[in-house]
């Protein structure tokens, strides 16, 4: 007789080890785009975060998809790891240039096809 | 030997546990922010607030709501401050 509970699934161990950057300055991106920045002090099973010194980033208002270089001071802040979609040192962060192809030559190559 | 990593780590949800009876600042996942006084919080972190004042941030200025206690959805909740004291700029 086979239970629904003799097969547990096993448990393993996260992709991300945050003990390596408890202390450590991380920058966080959440669903909806809000950005954060903070020194990772706590963490939990459900990616639930505890962040101290935070900053926020703040968006252009009048789109928010572009994150500006304002920001503003939250300090000590717990994060939902429900919401959150990355979590990056914030160290390790370099600003390169347009892999995109040009829209206009993207727009001009669909025009020559149909 | 092995050295025992003395690191004082915070459970997040214990720190939530501890603002009970104090203000709590909340941050949305949209443009809405919550100041209250947290009474409880379940396993989803619904919460329950008192004395609330709600921020609807426009890129026109804030609109504020007062609210007496509300169950307050926790699906939408980013962030959470302790502390209650909200900067809403630089």
């Amino acid at each position: 007789k086979h239970s629904i509970m003799s097969h547990s699934v096993p448990e393993r161990d996260p992709v991300l080890d945050f003990a390596k950057y408890t202390d450590q300055r991380v920058r966080v991106r959440f669903q909806g785009g809000r950005e954060v920045e903070g020194f990772l002090k706590g963490y939990d099973k459900l990616d639930n975060l505890v962040l101290d010194d935070s900053i926020e980033f703040l968006r252009d208002p009048n789109d928010l998809s572009q994150v500006t270089d304002k920001t503003r001071p939250l300090g000590l802040i717990i994060c939902r790891g429900t919401q959150i979609c990355l979590i990056c040192p914030s160290d390790d962060m370099q600003e390169i240039s347009n892999p995109f192809p040009d829209e206009e030559e993207v727009e001009a190559e669909g025009d020559a096809e149909t | 030997t092995r050295k025992m990593a003395s690191v004082i780590r915070i459970q997040p949800l214990a720190l939530i546990d501890k603002c009970i009876g104090s203000k709590i600042w909340i941050i949305m996942k949209s443009n809405k922010e919550l100041v209250g006084t947290l009474r409880g919080f379940d396993e989803y972190v619904n919460m329950v607030l008192d004395d609330v004042t709600e921020y609807d941030i426009t890129p026109n200025g804030i609109k504020e709501t007062q609210l007496d206690q509300i169950l307050l959805n926790g699906s939408n909740i980013c962030m959470l401050v302790p502390g209650g004291d909200p900067t809403f700029s630089t």
